[in-house]
């Protein structure tokens, strides 16, 4: 008993209790913030004793997110093949007329622009929303098409069933390259412009009970401005990292667009906004402890999204109290730090929280089965290795930049490319000249390659796969890139040539779509 | 001169008028016009006045039946989730986020409209007077 007490694992209230005290109206809740506030001047074991609930809150895109819906049945009936809400294509791999509509689908017709999560939010907003499916047409289910308009009041079922949320942290992303990049973490400035975030930090819910005691199969949820559940882990839960995730569903016609919000990341894609706020009982002093986390204790690795490889570089192991204090140090230079979650939406769910808790319209509940802690997020299993930029480089051909025009255009014909690098001393890039400059010399009367020559230069990395540098070609209009390594010397050249003759071997490079 | 940004707007009857000449010559004052535009709700004109004027031509427009607006140049709408990537993006500190308040605050005349932060705003609520 005394071990117990020392641990902080004594038991001070049961579910049972607390709910009683919901019934009769003198639960005592406090936000997350204001709990933390309590445990500095009070300390945990005065916190533990008074307080019986913490609410946790978070809002931010989680893309793991979408509905399960049931239309009814038509007459003459459908069994519903292929269909579109509002032409954003669910999945329907069910029965007759129910489907699933993911967040991240996106019209085709605006693509980046519209998707599953705008689609949601119109119907969490009550607006019409146009369906439009085709089948196959059997004895039982003879129509082959049907368009309609619906409201989410005319389905029988809308439930949000999301498959990973609430990412317990999340990494901070930064961008080394020279470019503008669109990601899924926002907009980088090229060079460290900018730093982006997500999550809420010492509001996170799993952060409040980072060994999951109270949260697990069964517990009961803010979600989306409505009444949920956790229904398990979510996909690529990596609870050793603290990398911890929710399966959450909940009723969609309860919830509202407040809380449920589609988003769009431009040149990324379409998502939705999801609001969570979790109640932690305070069961134990340990309990109150962990509740008492401060953005101080929780950290994370800031990545350099610029790599566009799985494993992306660390730079900086992050503070999230340094990550919202808007500014983060990186080489010597201050960032502009910012999140992509809300973290006034955040705040605002565990206001509302809890108020549902005190005024006995939201009860707790203890978890059917705990989520798991010693399960690992893996890579995927590739059978076939992607093609890199080392494997189809070819020599590069070179110059120095003192060299005369007329020897450059030479060595084009004799060596019959279109680019020439131009290197330094120790082969370190310079610049490049492409036949046409050659050529824009001859017009404009140039004495010297530097006034002639490409200054800054898209170039790849040998690891580099040949995906990335097909989008690299495709995005800056050229092609050639010179396969430069970490110090800037030239090991060689990638050309559109190679890339388009291994497409022409089969090697998949785009298989994707064009917009 | 520290000059002042304003957004007159011109209801469609009186588009054709010089009222914007007029108020000129009477009250002496150099205005710029930045952008104007002209559609089938009547016309929109960006412009700025020398701050020592600005009070009398303010007043001279409003005289003359045209609606003004101040520190429009950029506007956040209501669909403004209050992430703050934005703020990260703008090069003039024209996004400020209060930390006390977790909120967004747009300070209208500081945007120069350079539109880095429309396109990254996830819910699209960055409005950019063009």
């Amino acid at each position: 008993m005394e071990l117990e007490e020392k641990l902080g694992l004594k038991q001070l209230r049961t579910i049972e209790e607390i709910n009683k005290k919901i019934e009769r109206g003198d639960v005592v809740v406090l936000t997350a913030e204001e709990m933390k506030e309590l445990i500095k001047t009070k300390g945990v074991k005065t916190a533990a004793k008074e307080v019986d609930v913490v609410t946790t809150g978070t809002f931010g895109a989680m893309c793991s997110s979408g509905a399960f819906l049931n239309f009814g049945h038509s007459d003459p009936p459908i069994k519903m093949e292929r269909i579109t809400i509002n032409g954003v294509e669910a999945y329907h791999g069910g029965a007759a007329v129910d489907c699933y509509i993911g967040a991240t689908k996106m019209d085709p017709n605006r693509p980046f622009e519209y998707g599953g999560g705008h689609v949601i939010e119109d119907l969490v907003s009550g607006k019409e929303v146009e369906v439009e499916a085709i089948g196959y047409g059997t004895d039982c289910y003879p129509r082959k098409y049907i368009k309609t308009e619906v409201t989410i009041h005319d389905l029988n079922q809308a439930i949000l069933c999301n498959p990973r949320n609430c990412y317990q942290r999340y990494n901070a992303a930064t961008n080394s390259r020279n470019e503008v990049i669109y990601t899924y973490m926002g907009k980088l400035l090229p060079n460290y412009g900018n730093i982006s975030y997500a999550g809420a930090g010492c509001l996170n819910p799993l952060m409040n009970d980072p060994d999951y005691e109270t949260i697990g199969i069964g517990t009961r949820i803010f979600l989306g401005g409505g009444i949920g559940y956790v229904i398990g882990e979510g996909t690529q839960h990596d609870p050793k990292n603290g990398f911890g995730t929710l399966m959450v569903k909940g009723d969609l016609k309860q919830m509202s667009p407040e809380f449920l919000k589609g988003a769009s990341f431009t040149k990324y894609g379409t998502t939705l906004y999801v609001g969570i706020g979790i109640p932690i009982p305070i069961l134990n002093e340990g309990l109150a402890k962990k509740t008492g986390i401060t953005d101080e204790e929780i950290e994370t690795n800031l990545l350099d999204y610029g790599v566009p490889k799985r494993e992306r570089p660390i730079l900086k192991r992050v503070k999230y109290s340094e990550l919202k204090s808007g500014k983060i140090e990186l080489n010597g230079k201050e960032i502009p730090a910012a999140s992509l979650s809300s973290l006034k939406k955040a705040r605002e769910i565990t206001y509302i929280l809890k108020e549902w808790i005190e005024k006995g319209k939201f009860f707790l509940t203890m978890p059917v089965e705990r989520l798991p802690r010693d399960t690992i997020f893996k890579p995927m299993k590739m059978t076939r290795e992607a093609t890199l930029a080392k494997h189809i480089m070819e020599e590069a051909v070179t110059c120095k930049i003192y060299e005369n025009i007329k020897d450059v255009a030479k060595k084009i014909v004799e060596k019959e490319v279109n680019h020439i690098v131009i290197v330094d001393e120790e082969n370190k890039i310079v610049g490049l000249i492409t036949s046409f400059d050659i050529t824009k010399a001859v017009a404009e009367n140039a004495k010297t390659l530097s006034e002639i020559m490409v200054k800054q230069v898209i170039t790849a990395s040998p690891d580099e796969s040949i995906y990335s540098c097909a989008r690299k070609l495709e995005k800056h209009k050229i092609s050639a890139l010179p396969v430069i390594d970490k110090n800037g010397k030239v090991l060689g050249m990638v050309t559109s040539e190679k890339i388009s003759a291994l497409i022409g071997k089969g090697e998949k490079i785009e298989g994707g779509i064009k917009i | 001169m520290k000059k002042l940004k304003a957004e007159l707007k011109f209801n469609n009857k009186r588009v054709a008028e010089p009222i914007i000449s007029t108020i000129v010559l009477k009250e002496q004052a150099t205005i710029n016009i930045l952008k104007a535009r002209v559609d089938e709700t009547g016309g929109k004109v960006l412009v700025e006045i020398p701050d020592d004027k600005a009070e009398n031509v303010i007043k001279a427009f409003r005289d003359s039946g045209v609606e003004v607006k101040l520190e429009i140049l950029a506007e956040i709408t209501e669909n403004c989730i209050h992430c703050g990537h934005c703020v990260t993006l703008c090069p003039v500190e024209a996004i400020i986020y209060d930390k006390k308040s977790l909120s967004v605050k747009m300070i209208g005349e500081k945007c120069i409209q350079c539109g880095r932060c429309v396109d990254a705003c996830p819910t699209k609520a960055i409005k950019i007077w063009r």
